[in-house]
Formats: C-alpha cells, structure tokens, sequence
C-alpha cells in the first residue's frame, strides 16, 4: 500500500530524512516514534505532498511521487484515497461538527448533499459524537475535536490514513478516548501510519514500529521486540 | 442598546451645537472694514483661478503668475483705495463664504442677481454678458428653439457652471425639453459637448470667447440671450469698504481706465461701459420664511441624500467583491498576476479619488467610452474602495491558521475549493468590524462625486445654502440627515463585533 525507496530531503543544508525506505502493506498499521526533530512529521506531510523531498520516491495507494513539486491535479487526486489527522486537530471553525466531516465529500467526491450528510452522520455515530452533529467545533472538548477530524478523514473513505502526533495535544484521559477509535480502526483492517510519541499506543495497535533517529531508520520491528 | 441609544444621541446633540457654534462664528467674524484694509495696506480679494479666463487664470506662458481682466481690475480698485491688492484662492460656487474670514471681497464673474443682493453688499456692475449657448458644429442643434423640443436623443443635455447665473437661467426654463447638468469647472462642459457626452452648454459670452480657439468643434447657436452684470462683492457688515469700492467703481469707469481695460482683453470696452452706465437697479430677493424653507428644501434634500444612500449601496458590494479578488489572487494567484495586482492597489490607494473619478468620467469619453455620471460615480468609488478592501482582506487570509489551509487540502480539496468553502468565510468574519468601518467611510466619501455632476447631499446642502441664504439652519439639517443614515451603520457594525467576539 506504502512504498517509501531512499527518500532524502534537506532544508538548507541540514539534512532532515536521509535516505528513509520502508513499507507498509495493506491493512498494517505502522507507527513511527523518535525523539523530537528526528523527521516524523517531515516523513508523514512528504506522504499526501504537503511537504516536497529532494530525492527517492513514494508510492501511496496507487500514486506515485517523484522528487520536487507535484501536479496540482495528482496531489488532489492522491489525497482524495489519502486521510490525514492532525496534532492540532484543524477543525473548520465556521463550520457544524457535521458539516466538517460532510463537506468533503460533497465538494470533492461529488456525493450527492443527503448521502453526504448521512455518512458523516455515521461516523460520527462511530466515534461516539453523533449527538453534537449541529454542535460548533469550538465547544468540544479536544479530544472529542480530534474523534470529529478522524470522522472527517474517514468520509473521504481513504484507503490509507496518516496520523501525526493524534494525542500529543491532550491529556491522558482524552488520549484514552481517541486511542480507542483509532484502535477500532486498526481491528477493521484499515491501513494506517501514525507519529506519536506514546509507546502504549504503539504497543497496543501497531502492527510495525519504525524509530527515526536524525533523520534515519534507526531500529525497526514489531512492537513486542521494539519497545520491551 | 439603551446605553448605546443615549451615546448616539448625546453625540448627536454635540455635533450640532460644534456646527452651530462654527457656523455662528464664521458669520459674525467681521470682515475687515475699511480703515483695517487701508491699516493693512492689502486689499485681500477672493477668485478661483481655476475658474480661467478672460477672468482669472495662470498666464501659460508664465505658470504661476495670475492673470486675467479681473486681476487688473482688482489691481486698480485696489489703488484707487490707497493699498496694494492681495488674492485669496478659493472654490468659486463657495467663494461669498469667505467674506468676512479670508477675503474682503470677491472679484470673480459674480452675476449681480436677486439672491446675492439679498445676502450680501453688491458693488455697482464692472462688467455686462450675455448667456451664450453652444453645441457642436457637427451636432443636430442649430437654434435656441430647437431646445423647445425633445432632440433626436430625448431631452437635450445642456451643461453649465454650477451656481452660475446661466444655471439660474436654464434651470428655471421649464418650457424647454433640457436635462440641466451642473459642471464645478468652468470648461468642463465644453469638453464634455466636445466629446459627446453633452449635447450643448450655456456660459457667459465672454468665457466661451476665450477659449473658443481651444474647442474648435464647437460653435455659438442663435444669439446671446438674458444676459446680467458682474458685481463685486463684500459683506454687508462692512459698509465703508462697499461705499468705498463703489466710489471707486465709479472712478475708474468715468476716466476711461475700464474701458482702456476691456480694449486691452479685446473685451469691447466702449459698448461694456454704455451697458454699465445704463444699468438697472436690480431688486433684492425676498428671505423665504423657515416653514416656506423647510417646504422647498426639505423634498430636495431627502432624494440628494436617497443619491447618497444609493452610490454607497451600489458602489461598496462592489468594493466588496473586487476587493476580494484582488486579495485572493495577490496570496494564491499564478506568479505573473501578483505584481500586477499590487500595482492596482498601490495606483488606486495612492490617487485621489476625485482624480480618479475625474479620470473616469471627463478622460474615458475622449477614447470613446462615455459612462453617465451615475455609473462613473460607482464605477470610481468601488475601484478606489476596492483597493482598501483588499487589503483589509489580504491581512483576514493571512490571519487564517495555516493548519486550515493543510486541513483542507489534505481532504483532497483544490486550492479554489479551500479557499471557497474554509479560508474566505473564516477570513470574512474576521475582517467584518473593518469592512463596516470602511462602508461608512465610502458613505460620506460619495459627497466628492459632485465633481462629476453627480448631486448628493452635501452638494445639494450648498446649492441651497447659497440659493436661500439659510445656511445655519440647512447645515443642522444636513447633518441631522448624515447622522439618522450612519447612525444604523455603527449599529450593523458594533452587532458584528459583538457576534464576533461571542464565537472563539
């Protein structure tokens, strides 16, 4: 599902991924952890093109991305098969709980208004929110936040999700709460990478760890041996 | 609201008593009598040389220095008194006004008629016109009676200087089938007949004369007609400087020095000082009581303020809208658009907006595109506007967390998309309290607009301020009219920030 081959990017002269290759296979889960500034981010925002990289190649869900800019119409195109979910949650703030998880795939997948809204209904049913669909995203805890972008992820039905650092912003028990539905997610065999930073996490989901270290796959392997 | 209500209101009040005060002020500010002019050794006499010639204007083979029959005639009063002659600039529909305060008199083309004796000193004549009415030579209009009839394009179109006797004239004929168009420069209706957009223009004889080499597609129709005199005027509190300016009126026309004058501005001195030395008495107008004013000014005043009302409502969505785009293409546009856009702010923030309106309304005609007044006017203030909009919303977008902008985009939307459905509307909101602040800055802006005719309110506050002499109690009302329009505004804006400052 994920191909990574030697991918390489630098910022100036500093080099943040050197050389990084891995893979991910249908319905595994993989989490990346490392110390602060080792490239996680980076390696995740390289993989739905928010970030560009100087050499290698990805190939994610059928797409593939070469080295330097991308075509608008292919980025588009890989992001639509593509869900990512962020640290900071990036809820749209002039928009309902439901219109956030339903706008997508009306705007994008062309999804006619009522099914859209009937699927986003659904998933919020699946993390647990269905009650505050009218509810401003403002007035959620954030935990619950984070459930609704994982709900709008998932409406765009990707066949690959990407998670970066998911619970770092939230306190343990909020991090339970969205540990769980990512967990459920894992059990219902969708493919996913996750940065984070919390082992019991990798522990208890992933199928695959990766420790990057300066830019580096230090050490890779299932969690039970990783992380004892 | 109560809070607010009493605020407003309390404002309101002060505001009137500070126009009141000011207004009160400025009449009772003596003007200079005549033993302080002759202290002063100056005679400080007030035109507009943007008015132009044969009257007063800047000598083109000498910019800078003024020129002009009236600055001689200006020159030789002034000796005739003992002191040296002063000019004072000053717009020329509002020049009366300054007796009292910057000048001791004004020389500049004032038609001696009812109304200006009514609230001011008016010398003996020093000067006799005609009205004259011109058209172009290739036009359909060949006499005076033709105007009797609508012409091949409906009513005629006849242009002429604002608070001119020719506009008295023309706007009180109502037998004839004429759209009158009040103009602030003198020759701006003979370029606006040259380039189509007028079909004739009424001025005095000897202005036409002047620059008739200029406008050579135009020509005079029929014969001059209701012709009047020109006066010199002062205030009516300063009885000696007038008896002193008539007695020297008198002189210099009973010892030839005028009409050596007028010889010498081929202005036929001979037949001009017959005219003056047979001149009638003129009558003083009658002031129109308040009830009778509040009847004739009250209906004028509410459709100019309707015009107000109407350019900013037409001129600022607009503003909106462009503004928007600006913006949007200045962030997220193709390379090569970027530069050209901030051009377009930088010109149009950069200009006045009476030039641009100028620009839009008398410069377009002469390459083919004549737009009415009233399209001009919107079309100038929602460019000018447009430029501050964008602004206003180019820093709303960039306040817009960049996570939103990722969020979207990972969610496979475009560029146009993210922008459509999560970056505008989240910038919109922000950038409200500004965009209503501005709303009422380009409400009270569209008073610049009478430089192309178009009459809103605060021209049409001095038309009549200047026509009835009332000009205390016309003010109060004016801005009593200002304030009921702005007043909702401040509303609609404080209810945005306080929605705005409810959600995060």
């Amino acid at each position: 599902m994920i191909e990574i081959e030697a991918l390489s990017k630098a910022r100036g002269a500093v080099p943040v991924l050197s050389a990084v290759s891995l893979a991910v296979a249908e319905g595994e889960v993989m989490a990346i952890v490392g110390p602060s500034g080792g490239g996680k981010s980076t390696l995740l925002r390289c993989l739905n093109g928010l970030e560009n990289f100087d050499s290698g190649a990805v190939s994610i869900a059928g797409h593939a991305l070469a080295p330097g800019g991308h075509h608008p119409g292919l980025l588009e195109r890989l992001r639509r098969d593509v869900g990512m979910v962020f640290q900071q949650f990036n809820l749209f703030p002039n928009m309902s709980v439901l219109e956030n998880v339903a706008t997508a795939p009306r705007v994008v997948a062309r999804v006619p208004l009522e099914a859209a809204r009937e699927r986003a209904l659904a998933l919020l049913d699946r993390v647990g929110l269905s009650s505050f669909a009218s509810a401003r995203p403002a007035t959620l805890s954030g935990g619950q936040q984070q459930r609704v972008a994982i709900a709008r992820a998932l409406a765009m039905q990707p066949r690959v999700m990407l998670f970066d650092e998911p619970t770092s912003a939230l306190d343990p028990a909020m991090s339970a709460e969205v540990l769980d539905v990512i967990v459920d997610l894992a059990r219902a065999g969708q493919t996913m990478v996750v940065v984070t930073h919390d082992h019991t996490f990798a522990k208890r989901a992933a199928t695959t760890v990766i420790e990057l270290v300066a830019g580096r796959v230090a050490r890779s392997g299932p969690p039970a041996t990783l992380l004892a | 609201m109560k809070g607010i209500g009493m605020r407003m209101l309390s404002g309101m009040i002060r505001t009137c008593v500070a126009i009141v005060v000011a207004v009160g002020m400025a009449l009772a500010a003596s003007g200079a009598e005549l033993d302080a002019v002759i202290a002063r050794g100056e005679l400080v006499w007030a035109a507009d040389q943007e008015g132009g010639g044969p009257h007063v204007f800047l000598d083109p083979k000498d910019p800078g220095r003024l020129t002009g029959f009236e600055v001689e005639l200006a020159g030789l009063v002034a000796a005739q008194l003992g002191v040296k002659p002063r000019f004072q600039q000053g717009q020329w529909d509002r020049l009366p006004l300054l007796l009292g305060r910057a000048a001791d008199c004004v020389i500049n083309g004032i038609e001696l008629i009812p109304e200006r004796r009514r609230d001011y000193h008016c010398s003996r004549p020093y000067f006799a016109y005609s009205l004259q009415l011109l058209a172009r030579r290739d036009g359909p209009l060949d006499s005076f009676e033709q105007l009797a009839a609508l012409g091949p394009g409906g009513r005629w179109r006849v242009g002429v200087l604002t608070g001119s006797a020719a506009e008295i004239v023309m706007r009180s004929r109502s037998d004839l089938e004429i759209e009158v168009i009040g103009y602030d420069g003198t020759i701006d209706s003979l370029e606006q007949v040259q380039s189509g957009v007028l079909d004739a223009a009424v001025m005095d004889d000897c202005i036409f004369n002047f620059y008739a080499d200029r406008f050579a597609g135009l020509r005079m129709v029929g014969r001059p007609f209701g012709g009047g005199l020109y006066t010199i005027l002062t205030a009516q509190d300063t009885p000696r400087l007038s008896a002193a300016i008539d007695e020297a009126l008198g002189t210099i026309i009973a010892d030839g020095r005028l009409k050596a004058l007028y010889d010498r501005w081929d202005l036929a001195g001979r037949q001009q000082v017959l005219a003056l030395r047979d001149a009638a008495e003129i009558p003083t107008a009658g002031r129109r009581s308040l009830a009778q004013l509040a009847r004739e000014s009250l209906p004028l005043l509410l459709k100019a303020a309707g015009m107000t009302v109407l350019l900013s409502c037409a001129a600022f969505p607009l503003a909106v809208l462009i503004g928007l785009f600006v913006a949007i293409g200045r962030l997220h546009g193709p390379a090569w658009l970027r530069p050209l856009l901030a051009g377009y702010v930088e010109v149009l923030r950069g200009t006045p907006l009476m030039l641009q309106l100028y620009a839009i309304f008398f410069l377009l005609p002469k390459i083919g595109l004549a737009l009415p007044a009233l399209v001009a006017a919107v079309a100038g203030l929602a460019l000018n506007y447009s430029a501050y909009e964008s602004e206003i919303y180019r820093a709303g977008l960039k306040a817009v967390p960049l996570g939103q902008f990722e969020a979207a985009l990972s969610l496979g939307m475009t560029k146009w998309q993210a922008l459509r459905y999560v970056l505008v509307p989240q910038a919109v909101r922000l950038v409200m309290p500004p965009v209503t602040s501005d709303f009422i800055a380009l409400f009270k802006d569209t008073s610049v607009c009478s430089v192309i005719t178009v009459i809103e309110l605060t021209k049409r506050y001095s038309v009549l301020a200047l026509s009835t002499g009332r000009i205390v109690e016309l003010a109060i009302v004016t801005a009593l009219l200002y304030l009921a329009m702005s007043w909702p505004l401040s509303l609609v804006s404080r209810w945005f920030e306080g929605r705005l400052e409810k959600s995060p």
